[in-house]
């Protein structure tokens, strides 16, 4: 028996002596890799690179660096900027003509060499990218019946673009023309101060006609993914991690410099492995667990790490207007009411975010700052919201009990799951109703809160597709799109419809404003169709060798980024 | 030489033997070995400790399992962050508010973490015995007629016990949580269909969720009955029974099934810690009992992510459920070792 | 035996097939598609999107498609070209019928969310990875309980049968949601030891197959009890004890041999859960593996990859089962098969 000891105990020496050589070998040498746990986390896989199809962040975030649109927003005054092409605009506002930087080569990383390569034409020549290729992406999002969402968002600004969507005109129709090799020109069906950002987002990407003709649905993988910005795809193991590598032969821009890292590994993780993964240094950069915020505000090393900015949502409760007792503003007012955001940012939701009470951010473009109108605000006082509840049980000559139950519905997630609860107490206390509280797993939730039949309150989120309020305000409750809402259909409804759709055209950008202002007043005061909670902060936490920008919309730009490898342990 | 050394094993194996004369009754005896078996009692000691505090979980509980005070939030006593040394206490540099109401300290919402773990005994208990409790009933009645009627409904039985064990039981857990999360949500109070509602709500909607855990986890008690009924059935009285032209059902409740039950209902007692890790697992994945109600499972997969700040909120639910699991293990294995013929006379 | 093999095998297509119809009605039967998002797809795009993938035709025109797709093995020429809808798992080059002529099986379609992934080359990338895991954390589970089993049988009812069965037990109470996290924090954040996550070497492999092996350590420890005190009760360890032979010699060489049939027994059907039920470690440690895909097909109800997975883990346990009673009969010589 005491040899065997012996032997286990030599085997298990043998196991950690080859732990440790696997441990040494793995170390990166001088390359600027970038280890982030942070842009891919939460998500099982990143979903899809095809510009086309792209819905989420994670896979935004990569071809934002791989294939840059005509333009871009820049990360920290989310104005828009000149990308892959400068543009002018025709004093109708509706003729964009964008004039594309020559000589940018398609390139492909080949894993036999290890290196990033430019692409040849059938002839041997250098394939650079051209207005081609931008109007074969455009056409492909709007027309090519790939179910793309973005495409559609895309179609209702392109001359024709409805119709081609729908696939009842041909997409030669489509308002898109390539005047030369390197001008493109874009005809839109009404003119928006945002356009140009329109005009430049991912489902406007140029894309690799011959690649997506010879691989089919296969296309973006890495085997064949060809791309031509900063960085180009180089390895990606679905469910675990994606990694993108410098493009040697990306010229640099004043926008868009020559990238100093030379990789960026995305890992695809759950939070607090994001986390553990960043305390023992395998991670340069990690999203920050809820739960843990306290510790690391607390923690010497980790504190000086993080960091907490603007973000780019909107939490807000949607309501079923035409479900009792919700189908009352009084009551939908006294429940906004008695919500004490501050409290509930404080001690559950932690990050540092702010109490809203509009629903488009106030970091967009056009969008109304709460406190600049606070006529329009609801505000919180416990008070006037249970003297708005009895007048309304008054009127109905009924007591508390007789109301109707209150359903709080929300999809499953343990940070949704603490808000509705304290919500849910927060009402109880103020009001003395009593709110039951359902959660649903997410397909379900889906379903639910959009049919006829949805819960009274539900949990929603927005966040920002490009920087202005008509994204949050026209996209989700204009009744031509509406995303929520589906049964605000009363005179204030009808109003908000034409003040959204007057502010879409407005050129001055102060009546803009003054305009949304309006809208905000009907959606979440006069009308309390909303209940708005907080303002998302965007929260990070960086090694001290990286360098970097924070963004303020959801993707981050590598090529602004750097690595101090001497400061690296 | 040889009947010398069987005689002399014989009587030391089993000591009772020469010395007794008296016949032991089975049962007596089973009882008997059942209290010398000192795990065995002390984990039916905690199991009927445990019915009680789940029975009583309003009065022994020190606070509502549902009051948040969110300033008290994530708040410990001071004893908790001396065991747990990562919990430093705010007034020594760290980040955790010392607040000594709370037993065993407060969760992120500021709910007492022991009343929730008092109450959560009430759904963990509740799944420890609804899932057995089906798997068993099935599991038992198919096990009896495949084994007893045999030929082809025999083979019809168990080729379905075979595909019973490739079954997606999760898929059916999404949609038994769809049907009664949102069908059983709108119905007009007074009705059937609310009251059922109404029972699933009190389980923090687990009730109904276990009955379908049950109805896809009775294959190994179908195998087992089956195996023990063939046993038996060849037994002289059984065949005697049929003889005299006794009618199956009688035959079948009267003579055969109180000979198998007790190893069968042993080994469901085994499969308990499988359906209180289910539990767990599905909170894990989000589709675990609605808040506010507690349950030790979702304590622990929700403390699980606040692990390496705030240890007290998994560890505990989890040590709640260590010993729980224990007992039944050693409930278990103590009533086999007692049941079990073959078993008597190591000590 | 061979008739008997064969007999199983032909029983296993046999429930494969009705495993396929029960979860094909099921998935069908929850509410919501794959092609709902949280941003709503216009009902056109949704239904043009169902006319791609065949959804809009009548179920059983679907199933039966679906069926035939995987079943009927083809022939295929030079002029095939693997795409989303025809990616077959088996593909058996038979260049003497002409050049790229192959002979194709098995093919499991599209996945509807990972639209440049099929469901053969997700069950290709994730399988390895999973049975490599599975493997890894049957090992800890046997190397472990069936000591552990040892010790507690032999010191029956003493304080070392109630530590030895307690930390046993201590496996399967401690779920691999807590345990996984805290090995994390001590080895890798703490200690530095191992890396916190990822896959792919050595290092990588130990946390997530202890945190899945030791609660499979408590049912084998078990069993390995139970059944060791039984075979230490039969006659024949009876006599090799009365012969004097040495106390370990007795249960080393005759009784171990015989207590651990049943614990073969159960390692079956315990590889097919390991395999497929290794979600969670999956999640905590950042493994591609096959677990992952699974539950969260069910969760995006990506009908294609629900029923591929669903497939591949009845066929793995029902052959998990044979290889165990192939197994069984070649440990104890009583047992036949015909």
């Amino acid at each position: 028996m005491k040899r065997r000891t012996l032997q286990y105990s030599r085997f298990l020496a043998l196991l950690l002596v080859f732990a440790l050589m696997v441990g040494v070998v793995s170390a990166q040498g001088d390359r600027k890799v970038l280890v982030d746990a942070g842009n891919a986390v939460g998500a099982s896989d990143v979903p899809t690179l095809d510009p086309s199809l792209a819905t989420d962040t994670s896979s935004i975030q990569v071809l934002i660096e791989t294939n840059p649109g005509l333009t871009r927003i820049n990360e920290v005054t989310l104005e828009t900027e000149p990308s892959m092409a400068t543009w002018t605009v025709s004093d109708d506002g509706l003729v964009y003509t964008f004039s594309i930087m020559p000589e940018v080569p398609w390139v492909k990383y080949n894993a036999e060499t290890d290196a990033v390569e430019q692409v040849l034409d059938e002839n041997g020549n250098v394939r650079y990218v051209t207005a081609e290729d931008f109007a074969y992406g455009i056409r492909r999002s709007i027309g090519g019946q790939l179910g793309s969402y973005y495409g559609g968002i895309m179609a209702s600004w392109v001359v024709n673009g409805d119709a081609v969507y729908a696939g009842e005109l041909p997409v030669e129709e489509l308002g898109v023309e390539v005047l030369d090799t390197y001008t493109l020109q874009i005809t839109a069906s009404k003119p928006a101060a945002f356009l140009s950002t329109i005009f430049g987002m991912w489902q406007a990407y140029a894309q690799p006609a011959w690649v997506i003709e010879e691989y089919g649905d296969f296309w973006y993988e890495p085997e064949s993914f060809q791309g031509y910005g900063p960085f180009t795809l180089k390895e990606w193991i679905h469910g675990e991690s994606i990694t993108i590598i410098k493009n040697p032969f990306w010229p640099g821009t004043e926008n868009i410099p020559v990238p100093a890292l030379d990789e960026v590994k995305m890992m695809v993780l759950e939070a607090s492995a994001a986390l553990a993964n960043f305390e023992a240094g395998a991670a340069d950069v990690s999203i920050v667990p809820l739960s843990d915020i306290d510790r690391i505000q607390a923690d010497p090393v980790l504190s000086e790490a993080y960091y907490v900015g603007p973000g780019s949502c909107t939490y807000i409760y949607g309501i079923n207007t035409a479900k009792p007792p919700l189908d009352d503003a009084r009551v939908r007012q006294a429940l906004s009411m008695s919500i004490n955001r501050q409290a509930l940012i404080d001690n559950v939701t932690k990050g540092g975010q702010q109490p809203a009470f509009f629903f488009a951010r106030p970091s967009l473009a056009a969008a109304p700052h709460q406190e600049d109108y606070p006529e329009y605000v609801l505000g919180e006082d416990v008070e006037v919201a249970r003297e708005l509840l009895q007048s309304y049980l008054d009127e109905r000559g009924i007591t508390l009990d007789q109301m109707e139950p209150i359903t709080l519905a929300h999809n499953e997630s343990e940070g949704h799951a603490r808000i509705a609860q304290a919500i849910q107490q927060m009402w109880t206390e103020a009001l003395g109703i009593t709110v039951e509280i359902q959660t649903q797993e997410w397909a379900v939730y889906l379903e639910t809160i959009k049919s006829d039949d949805a819960p009274q309150v539900f949990r929603y989120g927005w966040c920002l597709d490009y920087p202005d309020a008509h994204n949050f305000l026209f996209d989700v409750f204009d009744s031509q799109v509406r995303e929520l809402g589906i049964n605000w259909n009363n005179e204030d409804a009808a109003e908000f419809d034409s003040l959204v759709e007057q502010a879409m055209v407005e050129p001055d950008m102060q009546t803009r404003t003054d305009l949304y202002a309006q809208a905000e007043n009907l959606l979440t005061n006069k009308d309390a169709a909303i209940i708005p909670i907080y303002y998302y902060t965007s929260l990070n936490l960086t090694q001290p060798w990286v360098q970097r920008t924070h963004s303020q919309f959801g993707q981050e730009y590598f090529e602004k980024w750097d690595i101090d490898l001497s400061a690296r342990p | 030489m040889t009947s010398n050394l069987k005689r002399s094993t014989a009587a030391a194996a089993i000591p009772g033997l020469n010395a007794e004369t008296k016949p032991e009754s089975l049962w007596r005896s089973s009882v008997q070995r059942l209290t010398r078996n000192r795990s065995a009692v002390v984990g039916l000691a905690i199991i009927l400790l445990t019915i009680l505090v789940a029975v009583f979980a309003p009065q022994l509980a020190p606070m509502d399992y549902k009051t948040q005070v969110l300033s008290d939030a994530n708040t410990a006593p001071r004893w908790v962050t001396q065991v747990f040394p990562v919990m430093r206490p705010a007034d020594d540099g760290g980040y955790v508010k010392i607040n000594e109401t709370y037993l065993l300290g407060a969760d992120r919402l500021g709910r007492d973490l022991f009343s929730r773990i008092i109450y959560g005994t009430r759904v963990s208990l509740m799944v420890a015995f609804v899932g057995p409790l089906v798997a068993l009933i099935v599991g038992l009645t198919l096990g009896l007629v495949s084994g007893y009627v045999g030929g082809w409904v025999d083979n019809v039985i168990m080729r379905f016990t075979d595909i019973m064990y490739a079954f997606p039981t999760l898929l059916l857990v999404i949609l038994l949580m769809s049907f009664f999360r949102s069908s059983l949500g709108n119905v007009e109070p007074g009705t059937f269909a609310f009251q059922v509602g109404e029972l699933d709500r009190a389980s923090g909607g687990m009730l109904f969720i276990f009955i379908g855990v049950g109805l896809t986890s009775w294959m190994q008690t179908a195998r087992l009955t089956r195996g023990q009924v063939l046993f038996v059935r060849e037994q002289e009285y059984i065949t005697a029974a049929r003889a005299i032209g006794s009618p199956t059902w009688p035959i079948l409740t009267r003579h055969i099934l109180p000979n198998i039950l007790g190893p069968i209902v042993v080994a469901e007692t085994l499969t308990i810690p499988r359906y209180i890790s289910f539990e767990a697992f599905l909170s894990f994945i989000g589709l675990g009992v609605n808040p506010p109600t507690p349950s030790w499972g979702a304590m622990i997969s929700e403390g699980a992510g606040a692990i390496s700040t705030y240890p007290n909120q998994a560890i505990f639910p989890a040590l709640a459920l260590f010993l729980v699991m224990f007992s039944f293990n050693f409930l278990g294995d103590g009533l086999r070792d007692a049941l079990d013929p073959r078993m008597r006379g190591i000590e | 035996m061979g008739k008997y093999i064969v007999r199983r095998l032909l029983w296993l297509v046999l429930v494969l097939f009705v495993v396929s119809a029960i979860t094909f009605i099921m998935m069908r039967l929850v509410p919501g598609g794959p092609f709902n998002t949280e941003r709503g797809v216009p009902p056109a795009i949704i239904a043009n999107l169902e006319r791609r993938y065949n959804l809009d035709a009548p179920l059983i025109e679907q199933y039966v498609d679906y069926v035939a797709g995987l079943a009927l093995p083809r022939i295929t020429d030079s002029s095939f070209r693997r795409s989303v809808a025809e990616d077959y798992l088996i593909n058996i080059p038979l260049d003497f019928l002409g050049e790229g002529t192959a002979l194709r099986w098995m093919n499991f379609g599209p996945s509807l969310t990972r639209r440049s992934q099929t469901v053969t080359a997700i069950i290709s990338d994730t399988l390895p990875v999973s049975m490599q895991l599975g493997t890894a954390a049957l090992l800890v589970g046997v190397l472990i309980g069936v000591p552990l089993g040892i010790f507690a049988a032999l010191r029956r009812n003493t304080w070392g049968d109630f530590v030895g069965m307690g930390v046993a037990i201590l496996g399967v109470s401690v779920p691999a949601i807590i345990l996984g996290p805290i090995l994390q924090y001590v080895f890798g954040v703490g200690l530095g030891w191992l890396p916190v996550t990822g896959w792919g070497s050595f290092a990588q492999v130990i946390m997530p197959a202890f945190a899945l092996g030791f609660a499979q350590s408590a049912l084998i420890a078990r069993l390995t009890r139970a059944s060791l005190l039984q075979v230490l009760n039969e006659d024949y360890i009876r006599t090799a004890r009365a012969k004097g032979l040495h106390n370990r010699t007795v249960i080393i060489v005759h009784a171990l041999k015989n207590a651990l049939i049943p614990v073969v027994t159960v390692l079956g059907p315990l590889a097919a859960a390991l395999l497929t039920g290794t979600f969670v470690v999956e999640i905590i440690f950042g493994i591609p593996g096959l677990g992952k895909f699974f539950v969260n097909s069910i969760i995006n109800r990506d009908y294609t990859i629900i029923m591929g997975t669903v497939l591949l883990y009845a066929a793995v346990l029902v052959f998990a089962n044979l290889i165990v009673d192939i197994v069984y009969a070649w440990i104890d010589p009583r047992i036949r098969y015909t």
